[in-house]
């Protein structure tokens, strides 16, 4: 098992209960174990049945959760560049600005960035300081664009840090200063420090291969179709798939005719996922007669022994 | 080897008088004016999308604006302003020298 897992899958398979037993699964297993949810209604307070919140917290041995919350990143983004606007800027110009700066936190594509970044800083920051990092992921589409912002950004930043280069070294040479001194320019050592930690990040996951995925799936259509273009995607980037995890597997002895139906269709999807999946190990989680609670979870957990 | 050292002296030789003898002239405010060129498209590229151009990077170059606020009003006058490319270029060409 690779360091850093993302658990993906279509909306609504059950990926929070499966990285929750997961997480519980290699807690107990002796790895310091951190569990990370990026999903906007963070289900995993209402598993585990206590409050988790928005900083790293210790929920049971060995094991410590977080819930990221885009917006509340994005404020305190935007907070602390208001910050150091004042320092720098006069107030009026500062009155300005701030509109300007309101009106990015409620943009579209923010809360996404935010998302973005503060997993790029725990992967970076807590990479060692674990032994395994589960992310609850949000559904796949979102995930796969996740990992090919890094090589867009990065262009995007080159191109930034070679204009302002260029442009710093224009106006050292009209003010008679030595143009070839650019380190102490703000704009060049922010735009720096955002390419390093992505970089920081991306070796981490891809060139240290140190990520991996696991897939949540129903043995339905379509769920069986989403996880076999996702496994080909990640393929691209050399992101390994080795497990798959089928959950809410009816029971066999099912006795009313719907229920026997529903079973036969579901003898029939289980058998396209091995022959679809054959690189795949694939766990089988049955469905549960009770809701997802805190009591059940260690149940689930020891559904993973074989993953390891 | 030495030819080639000759050479690069006197072309230094040449530019450093042409610089000091450059009395009151354009060289400096050439400079500068290409400065601001450059800011102007840099700025762009950050901060296209208050022009109404979305941009994918929008949200990460929000960190440099304290650095470049100074100027983002007339920047922004100078983009909206932009009716003709030919009246700006003819600007730049110094055509008293």
């Amino acid at each position: 098992m690779k360091k850093i897992v993302f658990i993906g899958g279509k909306g609504g398979v059950g990926k929070t209960t499966c990285s929750s037993a997961f997480a519980v699964y290699c807690a107990k297993a002796g790895k310091k174990t951190l569990l990370v949810s990026t999903d906007p209604a963070h289900s995993t307070s209402d598993i585990f049945e206590r409050t988790i919140g928005l900083e790293i917290v210790n929920i049971r041995e060995n094991l410590d959760a977080i819930e990221i919350d885009a917006e509340f990143e994005s404020t305190k983004y935007i907070n602390k560049i208001k910050g150091n606007l004042k320092n720098i800027v006069s107030p009026v110009i500062v009155e300005e600005i701030t509109r300007q700066l309101d009106a990015a936190i409620v943009s579209p594509g923010s809360h996404e960035s935010a998302m973005f970044d503060k997993m790029t800083e725990i992967i970076n920051e807590k990479v060692d300081e674990y032994d395994q990092i589960i992310f609850d992921t949000a559904p796949t589409g979102h995930t796969i664009r996740l990992l090919s912002l890094p090589e867009m950004l990065g262009t995007w930043i080159d191109s930034l840090m070679a204009k302002r280069r260029k442009a710093v070294k224009l106006f050292k040479m009209a003010n008679s200063q030595d143009p070839n001194k650019l380190d102490d320019d703000p704009i060049l050592k922010i735009l720096m420090r955002r390419k390093n930690n992505m970089e920081k990040a991306r070796n981490i996951m891809i060139d240290d291969q140190k990520l991996q995925f696991i897939f949540v799936l129903n043995a339905e259509k379509l769920p069986i179709e989403e996880t076999k273009k996702a496994v080909n995607i990640l393929k691209k980037y050399n992101i390994p798939v080795n497990e798959l995890i089928v959950n809410r597997i009816l029971p066999e002895d099912m006795k009313d005719d719907f229920w026997k139906n529903k079973k036969g269709l579901e003898r029939k999807y289980l058998n396209e996922i091995s022959e679809a999946f054959s690189n795949q190990k694939i766990i089988r989680l049955p469905l549960l007669q009770n809701d997802m609670r805190a009591q059940y979870i260690d149940e689930v957990a020891e559904y993973f022994k074989d993953i390891y | 080897m030495p030819n080639d050292k000759l050479e690069k002296f006197l072309e230094w030789m040449r530019l450093f008088f042409q610089g000091a003898t450059d009395f009151g002239r354009k060289s400096r405010n050439i400079l500068e004016k290409e400065y601001s060129d450059e800011m102007d498209n840099f700025m762009l590229i950050c901060f296209a999308d208050t022009l109404g151009i979305p941009l994918p990077i929008s949200y990460y170059t929000l960190e440099l604006l304290p650095y470049l606020a100074e100027d983002m009003e007339m920047w922004e006058k100078r983009m909206l302003n932009r009716k003709s490319i030919w009246g700006e270029k003819w600007g730049e060409y110094d055509l008293d020298a």
